[in-house]
C-alpha cells in the first residue's frame, strides 16, 4: 500500500473525533469571548472581560490549588499502582486475569457511592474511629474528614485503576530475560529496578500519568463531599458558574484555562520523558 | 414456517399498534429523580387515566433549562425552582396554564401565588415549599459553653470552632452575613459589601463543612452542633435525632418555590392538564407532602395530613415565619461579586 | 507458568485489595442500614432489598446502563484498536494528527461535550436513546484504548511489518497472525475500563438520554437533591454479587481444564 493510501484509512477516525469533539472545543473558545444577559442567556457580543476575570490573583490560586491536587494524585496513584501493575504481571495468567478483574470491579459501582462509602469509614462516627476506639487506641474519634489530604485520598481512589492498566500494559511486555542478564551481572535488585525496569516501562507510567492528571483537575464532587468543600478547584469552580452562577461564559474561559494547564503540564512531562521513551506514547 | 412468519407478522403489527396507542396516551415530566415526585403517586395517575407517564430525572436546574430548550416539543412538565421559572418565563419557554381544565387549582394557598417568577400567575403552580433555618443540638451548643442559637449572629460565637455546616452557595452565606448585619438579600452597595465580606471572612474557622445535599448528616454524627439547611433537609435531621430542633433566625429566612410548568410546546397538553389537576387533589397533595418533607402550597390539602406534619412548624410554616421570608430576588446582580468573595473566603 | 512472585508480592497486593474494597464494603454494609441516611446505623434490615424490587425506574435504569456499557465497549475496542493499528503505517504527519485528536476527548470539558452533542445529534435527528448514549460514551473511551494498545504496539519494530507485507502477506493476513495476538490483553483490559467509564458517566448521560431512558448514574445523582436512598446500595450489593460469582464459576472452569489436560 502507498502511503496516502493508508493515510486515508485514518481519515475516518480524524473526521469522526474531530467533529463531534472538535465542533464543542471551538464553541468553547467563542463562548469564553462572549457576553450574557441578567437571565444567563448567551449574547453575541465579543468581549475579553471573561479571561480578565480569569487571571484574577484570587482564582489562579484555585488554578494553582487543582494543579497540587492533581499532581499529587498522579504520584500517588504511580506510587500505589506501580507495584501492583509489577506483580500482577508476574503471576500465573489465571492469577493474573483474576487480579486485574478485581482491580475493575469496584469501578462498576457508582463513584458517587464509593465516595459515601469513604465517608462511611472516615466519619467521625466512621467505621474506622469506632473500631480504633473499640480497641482502646484512641479516646475521642480522629478528625479524617473534610481535609485536603480527605480529598487526595477519594481523587487517587477515583483514578487509580487508569494508572495500573497503564503501568500493566508496559510491564507486562517488559523482557524479562534483560532482567536475569542484570542481576547474572552482579547488579542489586534495586539497582536493576532503576536502570532496567523503570526506563522501559516508561511509555507506562508516561501514560498512567496522563491518563490520571486530566481527569484529577475535573472530579469536584469527590473534593465536595470528602474535601467538604472547604476550598476551591478548578472542576467545581466551573461547575457552579455553568450552574446557578449563570455564567457560561466565564465557565467556559475557566475551562479552557483547564484545558490549558492540563497540556502545559503534560507538554513538559512528555519533553523531559521523551528521550528516554525512545517510540513513545506521545511524540 | 410460513406459518411462524405470518404469526411472526401479527405480533409485530399488534406491538407497533399498541405501542403507539400507548405513545399516544403518555405524558413527560423532568425534574430531579428519588421521590422528588413520589412514583406510587404516579403509577396510581397511570392506573386511573391510562396515560403512561416518562419520568426524565435530571441533576439541576440549568441541566433541565438546557434540556428543555434544546427539544421543547418533547418535554410536557417540569417541577423547577422559583429563579428558574423566571427565566424560562423570560425566554418564552412556558405555556400560559389554562385554569379553566384545572379545577383543582382553586385548593392553592394564595399565599403562594403573584410571586416575582409569575406575577401574574399564569405560567406556574407552587409545588413544594421550602425555606432556610438552622438546626440546633442545643445540648451540645450548651456543653461547648456557647450561648443559645436564636440568631445568625450567634454562629460567630468563638465556642462554636469547627462546629458549623451550612449549604454550599455563595448567595446563601453572604445572605446570612447581610442579614446578621441587619442589611438585605443581595446587597449591591459596595460599603455594606465590603463590610460583609470582613464579617464573613470572620466564620470560617467555625465552618467544618459546605454540603448541599446532606448537611444533616453531619448534626446526626455529631461533627456539628449547627448547621444552616433547608427544611425538608432539617425534618429528615430532627427525625433521625429529636434533640435536633429548629431555629428560625429572627433576622430572616430565604424562601424557595419549586413550582410546576408547561413546556409551551408540550406534545400532551391534555395529558398534562390532567396530571396536573391530579397531583392538586387534596387527598393526594397531602400524601405527596407527606412523602416528600416539603411544605405543601395546597391549601385544600390540610385537613389530611398527618398529625406529624401539621404539628411540625417545619411544614407547616407558623405565620410569623412565613412573614418573616424572602426570595434572592436581582441575583444576577451580585452574583459574580459574590462568587468572587465566596472563593477568596474559602481559600483562607 | 508458575508465580514469580514474592511473598512480600503477595502481601503488598492482599493489602492493596483490602484498601480497594473497604470503601465498596461500606456500600454493602449500609444497604442493611436500616436508617436511610450513611450519618448513622440504626439496626439490620432488608427493607431496601424490599424497596428495590418494587422499584420498577432503579431496574430499568440499570438495564439501559448494562446495555450502553457493553455496546460501548464493544464499539471503542474495536475503533481505539483500529486507530492504533493504522497509525502504525500512516504518514508522521498523519500520526501526529491521530495523536492529537485522541487526546481531544480526554481535555474537552464534559458539559460543554454534552450540550454540544445534544444540539448536534438534534440536527442530525438521531432519537435520543441507547444510540447516542453510545456514539457519546465510546467519544471519551476510544481514546483510552487507542493509547493502551499503542503503548502494547510501540516495541514492534515497523520494518517487521514491512517486510511481512513485502513477503506478500496481506494486511489483514498479518493484522490477524500478528499484531491482533500480541495487542489482545491491552484491548481486554482497555474495554474492561471503557465498560466502567460508561457506567460511571453522569453529565454526559444527563444529555444524551433523551426523554425516555435514564443510566443509573444519572438515576443516584439525580436523588442527590432529595436523599440517595440505600435502595441503590441495594442494587450494588447485588450487582457485586453476582460478578463474583461469574468471576468465581470461570475460574473453577478453567480450572478445571487445566486439571483436565
Amino acid at each position: 500500500m502507498r502511503t496516502w493510501k493508508r493515510n486515508l484509512l485514518a481519515v475516518p477516525i480524524l473526521l469522526w473525533i474531530g467533529l463531534l469533539v472538535g465542533i464543542p472545543m471551538l464553541l468553547v473558545v467563542a463562548l469564553s469571548f462572549l457576553s450574557r444577559d441578567h437571565l444567563g442567556n448567551i449574547v453575541y457580543q465579543f468581549t475579553l472581560d471573561n479571561w480578565r476575570k480569569v487571571v484574577d490573583p484570587i482564582y489562579l490560586r484555585v488554578f494553582w490549588n487543582s494543579l497540587l491536587m492533581a499532581l499529587l494524585t498522579a504520584l500517588i496513584t504511580l506510587l500505589v499502582g506501580y507495584p501492583v501493575a509489577y506483580i500482577t504481571s508476574n503471576l500465573s495468567p489465571r492469577r493474573r486475569a483474576l487480579s486485574l478483574g478485581l482491580i475493575m470491579l469496584p469501578f462498576w459501582i457508582s463513584s458517587l457511592l464509593r465516595t459515601y462509602g469513604w465517608m462511611i469509614l472516615l466519619g467521625n462516627a466512621g467505621v474506622i474511629n469506632n473500631v480504633l476506639m473499640a480497641l482502646g487506641l484512641i479516646e475521642r474519634p480522629l478528625p479524617m474528614m473534610y481535609k485536603f489530604g480527605t480529598s487526595l485520598v477519594g481523587t487517587a481512589y477515583m483514578l487509580l485503576p487508569f494508572m495500573i492498566v497503564a503501568v500493566f500494559n508496559s510491564v507486562d511486555k517488559l523482557d524479562r530475560s534483560l532482567l536475569e542478564a542484570s542481576y547474572d551481572l552482579g547488579a542489586s535488585r534495586w539497582k536493576t529496578f532503576f536502570h532496567i525496569t523503570i526506563p522501559l516501562t516508561l511509555p507506562g507510567i508516561v501514560g498512567g500519568f496522563t491518563l490520571v492528571f486530566i481527569p484529577a483537575l475535573g472530579l469536584y464532587f469527590v473534593s465536595d463531599l470528602l474535601g467538604g468543600g472547604n476550598t476551591v478547584f478548578l472542576g467545581n469552580l466551573i461547575h457552579t458558574l455553568a450552574t446557578r452562577g449563570r455564567n457560561r461564559p466565564l465557565a467556559a474561559a475557566f475551562s479552557l484555562g483547564m484545558v490549558a494547564l492540563a497540556l502545559m503540564v503534560l507538554a513538559f512531562y512528555w519533553k523531559v520523558t521523551k528521550d528516554k521513551t525512545g517510540e513513545g506514547l506521545f511524540q | 414456517m410460513k406459518r411462524t412468519s405470518a404469526v411472526l407478522f401479527t405480533v409485530v403489527v399488534l406491538v407497533l399498534a399498541v405501542s403507539a396507542v400507548m405513545s399516544a396516551a403518555e405524558i413527560t415530566l423532568m425534574t430531579w429523580g428519588g421521590d422528588f415526585i413520589p412514583r406510587v403517586i404516579i403509577e396510581e395517575f397511570e392506573q386511573e387515566t391510562g396515560i403512561r407517564v416518562n419520568y426524565k430525572e435530571v441533576t439541576s436546574n440549568e441541566d433541565m433549562q438546557s434540556l428543555l430548550e434544546a427539544n421543547p416539543d418533547q418535554y410536557d412538565l417540569l417541577v423547577t425552582t422559583d429563579y428558574m421559572v423566571d427565566i424560562l418565563r423570560q425566554n418564552g419557554m412556558l405555556e400560559v396554564l389554562d385554569k379553566s381544565k384545572l379545577p383543582n387549582y382553586a385548593n392553592i394557598n394564595p399565599l403562594y401565588l403573584g410571586k416575582y417568577y409569575d406575577p401574574d400567575s399564569e405560567y406556574a403552580i407552587p409545588y413544594a415549599v421550602s425555606i432556610s433555618l438552622l438546626l440546633v443540638n442545643h445540648e451540645e451548643v450548651e456543653k461547648l459553653g456557647a450561648k443559645p442559637i436564636t440568631t445568625y449572629s450567634d454562629l460567630w460565637q468563638p465556642e462554636l470552632r469547627n462546629k458549623v455546616v451550612v449549604v454550599d452557595w455563595s448567595v446563601e452565606i453572604m445572605g446570612i452575613v447581610l442579614k446578621s448585619l441587619g442589611y438585605d438579600y443581595n446587597e449591591t452597595d459596595p460599603e455594606k459589601v465590603a463590610q460583609a465580606r470582613e464579617k464573613l471572612f470572620a466564620l470560617k474557622p467555625n465552618i467544618v463543612r459546605f454540603e448541599t445535599n446532606t448537611p444533616e448528616d453531619s448534626l446526626i454524627n455529631g461533627e456539628a452542633v449547627v448547621g444552616f439547611m433547608y427544611s425538608n433537609q432539617a425534618v429528615k435531621g430532627n427525625a433521625a435525632d429529636p434533640r435536633l430542633q429548629p431555629v428560625f433566625p429572627t433576622e430572616g429566612m430565604p424562601i424557595f418555590i419549586d413550582c410546576w410548568v408547561m413546556s409551551k410546546e408540550a406534545p400532551n397538553k391534555d395529558g398534562a392538564y390532567q396530571f396536573l389537576d391530579f397531583i392538586m387533589r387534596p387527598e393526594i397533595a397531602a400524601r405527596i407532602a407527606d412523602i416528600t418533607k416539603f411544605t405543601t402550597p395546597n391549601k385544600a390539602a390540610e385537613p389530611y395530613l398527618p398529625d406529624y406534619y401539621r404539628n411540625n412548624p417545619m411544614l407547616n410554616l407558623p405565620d410569623e415565619v412565613a412573614a418573616n421570608t424572602s426570595f434572592y430576588i436581582g441575583v444576577d446582580k451580585v452574583l459574580e461579586e459574590y462568587e468572587h468573595i465566596y472563593v477568596e473566603f474559602k481559600l483562607r | 507458568m508458575r508465580d514469580k512472585t514474592s511473598r512480600f508480592g503477595v502481601f503488598y497486593l492482599s493489602l492493596f485489595f483490602v484498601m480497594l474494597y473497604l470503601p465498596v464494603l461500606s456500600v454493602v454494609l449500609y444497604s442493611f442500614n436500616a436508617s436511610s441516611s450513611t450519618a448513622q446505623w440504626t439496626g439490620w434490615s432488608l427493607e431496601w432489598y424490599r424497596q428495590l424490587f418494587r422499584d420498577r425506574t432503579i431496574g430499568q435504569a440499570f438495564r439501559t446502563s448494562i446495555q450502553v456499557a457493553v455496546l460501548t465497549a464493544i464499539l471503542s475496542a474495536v475503533l481505539g484498536t483500529f486507530t492504533a493499528v493504522v497509525s502504525m503505517w500512516v504518514s508522521a504527519r498523519m500520526k501526529k494528527a491521530l495523536q492529537g485528536i485522541m487526546i481531544l476527548p480526554l481535555i474537552v470539558p464534559e458539559v460543554a461535550l454534552g450540550v454540544s452533542l445534544l444540539f448536534f445529534f438534534n440536527a442530525l435527528r438521531l432519537p435520543f436513546g441507547i444510540l447516542t448514549l453510545v456514539l457519546s460514551h465510546s467519544l471519551f473511551c476510544v481514546p483510552y484504548v487507542y493509547i493502551m494498545v499503542r503503548l502494547r504496539l510501540a516495541e514492534i519494530d515497523a520494518s517487521i511489518i514491512e517486510s511481512a507485507l513485502d513477503l506478500g502477506a496481506s494486511t489483514w493476513q498479518m493484522v490477524r497472525t500478528i499484531i491482533l495476538p500480541l495487542v489482545a490483553p491491552s484491548i481486554v483490559t482497555a474495554a474492561l475500563l471503557c465498560l466502567a467509564m460508561s457506567l460511571d458517566d453522569v453529565i454526559i448521560s444527563t444529555y444524551m438520554s433523551g426523554p425516555r431512558s435514564t443510566t443509573l448514574p444519572v438515576h443516584v445523582f439525580s436523588m442527590m437533591r432529595v436523599g440517595v436512598t440505600p435502595k441503590v446500595n441495594a442494587l450494588c450489593t447485588l450487582i457485586l454479587v453476582g460478578t463474583f460469582f461469574i468471576i468465581g464459576v470461570s475460574q473453577l472452569i478453567t480450572k478445571k481444564r487445566r486439571f483436565a489436560k
